[in-house]
């Protein structure tokens, strides 16, 4: 049986829980990702995908359930624990790339390495690694303001590599990439998902999620179905998806 | 409508607003306390002490006026860039340009009266304090003194009202000239150019060189003679600018390389700075100068008030001179301390005051010794020869202590002095240890002088006393005003320094809360902030004493003061607590406006 990378159990969360009109937006979310998976989340606007995502990322807490990321109960850290544990286990990818635009590509990079205070002489080899992975080696020394949106996700992806993190999760990765820049960051993804680490990304858009082996379908903050690819091609599986967001809108 | 969000997006927002009032209050009080001093007639004309520095409470509030100009235009940019969002929305939504710009208008405009009107409140209440140290200082005692003074209310209400009109229109030409786009996007803006490194080298030796030679000029004082405060005044600007703009980029850059550097959020942190440093450049120079200046006021006004008995002893080294003392007299002298009294006989003629020789050789005349450019040498014994010569510092001295008298001073043989046959008068010379302690005394011995002499003036009394007076009431005037301005300054310029790094702050929140989805703990993130903010205003500061430490050299130079280093610790420890509190302040709202709440709900 393989690891289990991560594992949800009744995960709830209920804004305004002491006021008058307690919205619930998670109502007991249970799914689990194992090691190597790349899983997709997916679901219209307000069903509840940052909520999760946040939960996730150790940015909020769930009012109850339980969050086990590489065999560790998220809920029992202290805030600088979750601070810790953003920096050595999870990589993010964001929409709009988050890189600081007053650092170098290279120092973004290396910005969660710094912050677990590796020394320098340590991670300059790391930093090229990734750069080399990513095909980013010849812009290091530039700013952000000074490379592409492509090549800015692909810095962005590079930063969520570097600290070798157990998840990685994707927020719309793509939702700012033209077809051609998109088509590439998910080909990327894909290789580093092949090479064993292990994808979590939230998307509304079924192009990106057709790379993933495993869509989850949540609604009104529930998980509602669940398909895989199952040996379909990508194509094959991107109609799947397709046929399964047109009964969703019924 | 538009109204009704605008006051709501105030509401929601009052925090910062509240810091915008707090620094427009301070200012306007600080205004209406210096008019309401410097303008009252019944204290500058109740009073010849306070009337002969009226000038100097003039000038102080039109250096005031300038500074509270700048300032202004700070708090307007602050309350702009919080506003240029929300406005941007407005337009978004379908809003007229026009209807915005009042919107602008009548905000800019609210703002400022409500600041100005709180302000001259807290003026008012602050006057009663000031002008009780103001005639504690000055020793003197106003019956009629009212802290609410018209004519400064009117005064500070139309400065501040044209000050913010003027920021009105510039707000409603700001806005009417930007599309909706802009200002919802202007928090995005970033304009991120790594400047050339050849050019930053050439400023920052530039920058060192005229640093250098400012401070060479004010150390050179002697030589280079008036030429010096020019020549100083130009290159320590522009070498401090240069600094700012390029070396301290470089220092940045330079740390950035080293295993400091890399450590946890340290390379943020200083990448955040040299971003910062190059935008804030010309605020940065101003408080540095400033600081200068008003440390430098505060501290010679300071060290020049304690040196008056030095300047009134050039007089007379005597505080008092009086020709035969009545019992009333005599019984004070007696009551004061550490005095020393010597007496001369003299008889008086027509035409001719005679002097016993061989009294005076008993006793010598003391005198301050002075050279041809005023530099005092020492005291010294008189000799009959000294006391002769009307050319010799010893016999103005002693023309002093005989009340300027037209008549001609002559010493002769005891034989001489006692075949005159006339009345014998005594001279009496009191000569007191410290001035300040006696000074009770000595006023009713100055008194009762002045009402035996019919003399209106204490200072055309014989004695230095008199004469010691009046500079000690001008230099307490100028103590005063260095200290009162020096101070306001320093408020003013620090929260100008506050205005300009909150301003920036909506911008960095999006910096760091990407950085706390990396990973970067809360108290990383609040360490990196302090150092920051911390930097921006310990740098001016630094640059600023060290002005000052050279600037000082001049008055050593030129012995105008004999230990100009004497105070400067104190007052630098009472200025850096106002300054670095403005510090704390900052970052204490930076933190609040930039780190994200973690909002946990089990």
């Amino acid at each position: 049986m393989n690891k289990k990378i991560l594992d949800v159990k009744d995960v709830t969360k209920v804004y305004n829980s002491n006021g008058s009109e307690p919205y619930e937006a998670l109502k007991g979310i249970s799914f689990s990702v194992d090691q190597g998976e790349f899983v997709g989340i997916m679901g219209a606007s307000g069903s509840g995908k940052s909520t999760l995502l946040n939960i996730l990322a150790t940015l909020d807490q769930p009012t109850s359930g339980q969050v086990m990321v590489d065999g560790k109960n998220l809920s029992n850290l202290s805030a600088n624990q979750m601070a810790e544990f953003r920096a050595k286990k999870l990589g993010f990818i964001f929409q709009d790339f988050n890189l600081l635009e007053n650092l170098t590509v290279r120092e973004n990079i290396q910005l969660p390495l710094s912050l677990q205070n590796i020394k320098a002489k340590l991670f300059n080899n790391k930093v090229q690694e990734v750069a080399s992975q990513l095909n980013i080696q010849d812009i290091l020394e530039k700013y952000p303001s000074q490379i592409s949106g492509g090549q800015k996700q692909r810095v962005s992806s590079a930063r969520a590599l570097v600290s070798d993190p157990s998840l990685i999760l994707g927020d719309e990765p793509t939702g700012a990439l033209d077809s051609q820049n998109a088509r590439e960051l998910l080909d990327t993804l894909n290789d580093i998902n092949e090479q064993g680490v292990s994808i979590l990304l939230v998307t509304h858009d079924p192009f990106s999620a057709s790379f993933c082996k495993r869509i989850l379908f949540i609604k009104d903050g529930q998980i509602g179905e669940e398909i895989k690819s199952d040996g379909l091609s990508r194509s094959e599986f991107y109609q799947v998806i397709l046929d399964k967001l047109g009964t969703f809108e019924q | 409508m538009l109204v009704k969000l605008s006051l709501n997006s105030i509401k929601s927002r009052f925090k910062d607003y509240l810091v915008l009032f707090f620094g427009l209050i301070i200012s306007s009080a600080i205004f209406y306390m210096l008019e309401a001093i410097a303008t009252n007639n019944q204290f500058t004309e109740g009073n010849t002490i306070i009337s002969s520095i009226k000038f100097i409470f003039q000038f102080g509030s039109i250096l005031l006026g300038i500074i509270t100009l700048v300032y202004v235009s700070y708090a307007n940019n602050f309350l702009v860039g919080m506003r240029k969002h929300d406005y941007g929305l407005f337009m978004m939504l379908g809003a007229k340009k026009g209807k915005v710009s009042q919107l602008v208008a009548i905000e800019t405009m609210f703002v400022g009266i409500i600041s100005t009107v709180l302000g001259i409140i807290l003026g008012i209440s602050l006057t009663g304090v000031l002008s009780k140290l103001i005639m504690k200082q000055l020793g003197i005692s106003l019956k009629h003194f009212s802290v609410i003074y018209f004519p400064a209310i009117k005064i500070t209400l139309i400065l501040f009202i044209i000050l913010f009109l003027i920021a009105s229109i510039l707000n409603i030409i700001t806005f009417s000239r930007t599309s909706a786009l802009t200002l919802l996007r202007s928090s995005q803006a970033t304009d991120w150019k790594k400047a050339s490194n050849l050019k930053l080298i050439i400023q920052s030796i530039l920058g060192l060189v005229l640093l250098g030679i400012g401070y060479f000029a004010l150390c050179d004082i002697k030589n280079l003679k008036l030429s010096s405060i020019p020549i100083a005044l130009v290159t320590i600007v522009l070498g401090t600018y240069f600094v700012f703009n390029a070396l301290v980029s470089i220092l940045i850059t330079q740390l950035q390389k080293t295993n400091f550097g890399q450590k946890r959020l340290n390379n943020f942190t200083l990448a955040q700075l040299k971003f910062r440093i190059r935008d804030y450049t010309k605020i940065l120079s101003v408080v540095s100068i400033l600081f200068a200046l008003s440390l430098g006021a505060i501290t010679v006004s300071y060290e020049m008030n304690h040196q008056v008995e030095k300047y009134a002893n050039v007089n007379s080294m005597y505080s008092i001179a009086v020709v035969n003392p009545d019992k009333n007299i005599k019984t004070n002298i007696q009551k004061l301390s550490d005095a020393s009294v010597q007496q001369y006989d003299q008889i008086t003629t027509k035409n001719r005051i005679y002097y016993n020789k061989s009294q005076i050789n008993a006793r010598p005349f003391e005198y301050q010794d002075v050279n041809n450019s005023g530099e005092i040498k020492g005291i010294k014994k008189a000799s009959i020869r000294e006391l002769s010569n009307p050319n010799s510092t010893a016999y103005s001295n002693f023309l002093n202590v005989n009340g300027y008298s037209s008549k001609k001073i002559i010493f002769v043989s005891d034989q001489k002095f006692n075949s005159i046959h006339q009345k014998v008068n005594h001279l009496t010379l009191v000569k007191v240890k410290h001035t300040t302690e006696n000074n009770i005394i000595l006023d009713k011995i100055v008194a009762m002088q002045s009402k035996q002499l019919k003399v209106k003036n204490v200072e055309n009394l014989p004695g230095s006393y008199g004469y010691f007076k009046l500079l000690k009431g001008v230099y307490s005037g100028m103590e005063f005003m260095g200290t009162f301005l020096g101070f306001a300054f320093l408020a003013m310029l620090a929260s100008c320094l506050m205005f300009k790094i909150l301003s920036g702050a909506t911008d960095d929140r999006q910096r760091y809360q990407m950085i706390n989805k990396l990973g970067a703990q809360k108290s990383t993130q609040i360490n990196s902030i302090i150092q920051q903010v911390g930097l921006l205003f310990l740098l001016p500061a630094i640059l600023g004493i060290i002005d000052v430490i050279f600037g000082l050299q001049m008055f050593d130079q030129m012995e105008l003061i004999s230990d100009p280093y004497s105070d400067l610790i104190l007052v630098l420890c009472g200025f850096l607590f106002v300054y670095l509190l403005y510090g704390l302040v900052t970052v204490i709202m930076y933190i609040k406006i930039v780190l994200p709440k973690i909002k946990i709900t089990k």
